[in-house]
């Protein structure tokens, strides 16, 4: 991407300024409601004579065109029918803006014959006018710091650290909400639908050159020009953590190979190599792409795969070595200097503490607060320890903590000072159980302290592994 | 002979194919380690090949038309004496026309068998979205049946060479089993960043195979290759 281009979207991605074209009441007013929380200035284009009073009502600025908004305008939403929007688009590249966001759809992607027609259509005249165009059959840009939103839904206010860029528009406002609620803050998420213009690798090295975003996700089907993309991606992977999450399975065009290379050579093979050879994290769902955010925001970062664990019973012991073992990561012994200290005080009636520590005894459940946190300090100076997981396992007193919430406040506590003054990653799994409710405020709050908290021994194995994975990559280890 | 040169001869031809003696010359030129085989047009011919390049010796059917040669009948090894070489060219030459009564025979291959080593194959095919792209993967039922391989985007620096060649699940086979010794894997290595170069170089290849390459405790050679040109 030219440094032009760059600029230009830096503006658009931070704007003083937003247009709405074409909001209408049959919508909600939805666009207009979503820059209720935008610090700059909003103004409204809207013709039809019968929306133009809700707009007002709002205490928004209604003009007739882009073109008599008395103000430059860094950043538009483009709301209007399909057949309006050539013409608003032509507007834009008037107005001079940083750029617009097509939300209008009934392009290429209705595989029509029209579709296509209208998609080249406006493409031509973005190119020519040299405007960046996001989208269309998008929900444009969001930015949390600046209260720019595509969902009324969104958090607005202060800044986040996660960029997230996606093909389809649900993923890009799912990532942003359900990563709101495991403490995932968005610095710029960008839906950006069919991609005429700025494609995929434009926003790649945006994210990858913002100083905002600290780790990039995204959400891909497919990608147009592959080499393009893989550049992208591995000069990005170079300088922050990239996690990619694919969507369907690519299909070539089928053609006469002669060679046993060419017949094994399928598309998610291909795909496969080409993130592996990138260096970024590969995720397969929401979840998983959130699981692995997590990891790679909170946990801390290592390159080591020795795992100091930490569970209440003697079946948790079992079960989260076989999670963590299963996803290549070591549970292994510990120096004869920690186990001497654990001899001094640790419960083995109904315990144990070869590695993992089955503890649930020796801590009373987490609620023994020093008990803990001697155990935290044995596994910070084990020499064979890199990281350490522990199960919160509340459950066992869920009740007494639904009772009097001050208990809980005081097994955050806990974990949220062990992990402010230790230096190898910490993670904390909280299984909803049968206390949904308790288990979700519990990891919410230990999440917004940033503690790595995940919902399963599965899911902290397989994120935590795969942000070792890009931290070797990275250090060349691997 | 220059690659150019090999190359346009197959397009004057009207070939994409080109036979695994146009192949190996090729490769050859960029530098990679192949078994180089002589085309022998009549039996005496072969025979003065074989006894050049030493017993025993291995003669395959050289025919555009031609691509799995082992399955009509098409290659002769472990041929000892000039007298077996003589042999091994009538048949095969007889078992070509036979199966294949319209393929353009050029002649036969004639090279020195390389002692048996660790089957491997190497190759390279172009995707649609990220160009071209190399295989690693054991050969035989490795690659045939449980389709053990790994694939890199061209072109590849020295970790992809190396996570290649470790990730596929018969990665052990090559560290050495059942007595066995270790292959070479540094030159096995070695070998897939020459080819990357080498298709990099060379974007009118479309298609590569050099199956087998056998991989020894020191060294490796593709012993039989196979290139597709646009």
């Amino acid at each position: 991407m030219t440094s032009d281009v760059q600029k230009r979207l830096d503006r658009a991605l931070n704007p003083r300024s937003v247009a709405v074209v074409g909001d209408k009441k049959a919508m909600g007013y939805m666009w207009l409601n979503c820059m209720n929380t935008f610090k700059g200035k909003v103004y409204s284009v809207q013709v039809d004579p019968n929306e133009i009073p809700g707009i007002e009502e709002m205490g928004i600025p209604n003009y007739k065109s882009l073109g008599e908004i008395p103000d430059g305008i860094d950043y538009v939403v483009c709301a209007v029918p399909r057949p309006v929007a050539p013409r608003i688009v032509a507007d834009c590249v008037a107005k001079k803006v940083g750029a617009v966001g097509l939300f209008t759809s009934g392009f290429a992607e209705t595989e029509t014959a029209d579709g296509v027609a209208a998609q080249e259509q406006i493409t031509t005249i973005a190119r020519e006018g040299g405007l960046l165009l996001i989208g269309p059959n998008c929900m444009g840009i969001y930015n949390r710091r600046l209260g720019v939103r595509h969902s009324t839904d969104q958090e607005a206010g202060d800044a986040g650290s996660v960029g997230f860029i996606s093909q389809s528009g649900t993923h890009c406002i799912n990532f942003s909400l359900v990563g709101a609620v495991h403490g995932i803050k968005c610095s710029k998420t960008v839906s950006f639908g069919n991609a005429v213009v700025l494609d995929a690798p434009d926003y790649i090295d945006y994210l990858a050159s913002d100083a905002e975003t600290q780790v990039i996700a995204m959400y891909i089907e497919g990608v147009k020009d592959g080499r393009r993309f893989l550049a992208s991606l591995r000069e990005a992977a170079k300088r922050k953590p990239v996690v990619v999450w694919k969507g369907g399975v690519t299909t070539a065009g089928w053609r006469a190979v002669y060679s046993h290379t060419a017949s094994l050579a399928t598309a998610p093979a291909i795909w496969d190599a080409a993130m592996r050879q990138a260096g970024v994290v590969q995720a397969e769902s929401l979840d998983e792409t959130i699981d692995a955010v997590k990891a790679l925001t909170f946990a801390g970062q290592t390159t080591g795969k020795r795992m100091g664990l930490i569970a209440m019973t003697g079946g948790q012991s079992v079960v989260i070595t076989d999670a963590f073992e299963r996803e290549g990561l070591e549970v292994p012994l510990l120096t004869a200097a920690s186990y001497e200290k654990l001899a001094g005080f640790f419960n083995i009636i109904g315990g144990s503490y070869r590695n993992p520590l089955d503890a649930g005894g020796t801590i009373g459940m987490g609620f023994v607060p020093g008990n803990l946190q001697k155990l935290f300090d044995i596994l910070e100076k084990d020499e064979n320890v890199d990281a350490v997981a522990m199960e919160v396992g509340a459950t066992f007193i869920a009740r007494r903590m639904r009772q009097n919430p001050a208990m809980m406040d005081q097994l955050v506590e806990v974990l949220v000072s062990h992990k402010g003054r230790s230096a190898k990653p910490f993670l904390a799994i909280a299984h909803q159980a049968h206390v949904e409710d308790v288990m979700i405020e519990l990891r919410k709050k230990l999440l917004d302290s940033g503690v790595a908290t995940f919902g399963s021994f599965a899911a902290a194995a397989q994120a935590f592994a795969r942000a070792v994975g890009y931290w070797r990559f990275r250090e060349r280890l691997d | 002979m220059p690659i150019a040169e090999v190359i346009d001869s197959a397009r004057n031809q009207g070939r994409t194919v080109l036979t695994e003696i146009e192949s190996k010359q090729i490769l050859a030129e960029a530098g990679i380690p192949v078994a180089v085989a002589q085309l022998a047009k009549t039996a005496d011919e072969a025979a003065k090949f074989a006894e050049n390049a030493g017993f025993p010796a291995v003669l395959k059917i050289v025919s555009p038309e031609i691509t799995h040669k082992s399955d009509i009948g098409g290659v002769k090894v472990g041929l000892d004496s000039a007298d077996e070489v003589k042999k091994a060219f009538d048949e095969i030459v007889a078992a070509a026309k036979k199966a294949e009564p319209k393929a353009r025979i050029e002649g036969v291959a004639v090279q020195k068998m390389a002692p048996a080593g660790t089957e491997v194959i190497v190759g390279m095919s172009k995707d649609p979205q990220f160009g071209p792209v190399l295989m690693f993967g054991l050969g035989g039922i490795f690659v045939e049946v449980l389709k053990d391989v790994a694939f890199r985007i061209v072109p590849l620096e020295a970790r992809d060479a190396r996570q290649m060649v470790r990730e596929i699940k018969g990665f052990p086979v090559l560290e050495g089993i059942r007595g066995q010794p270790a292959a070479d894997l540094a030159a096995l290595e070695g070998l897939i960043l020459k080819l990357s170069e080498f298709v990099e170089a060379h974007p009118e290849i479309e298609e590569l195979d050099l199956n087998p390459v056998f991989a020894y405790a020191d060294g490796v050679i593709a012993v039989d290759a196979r290139i597709v040109i646009s």
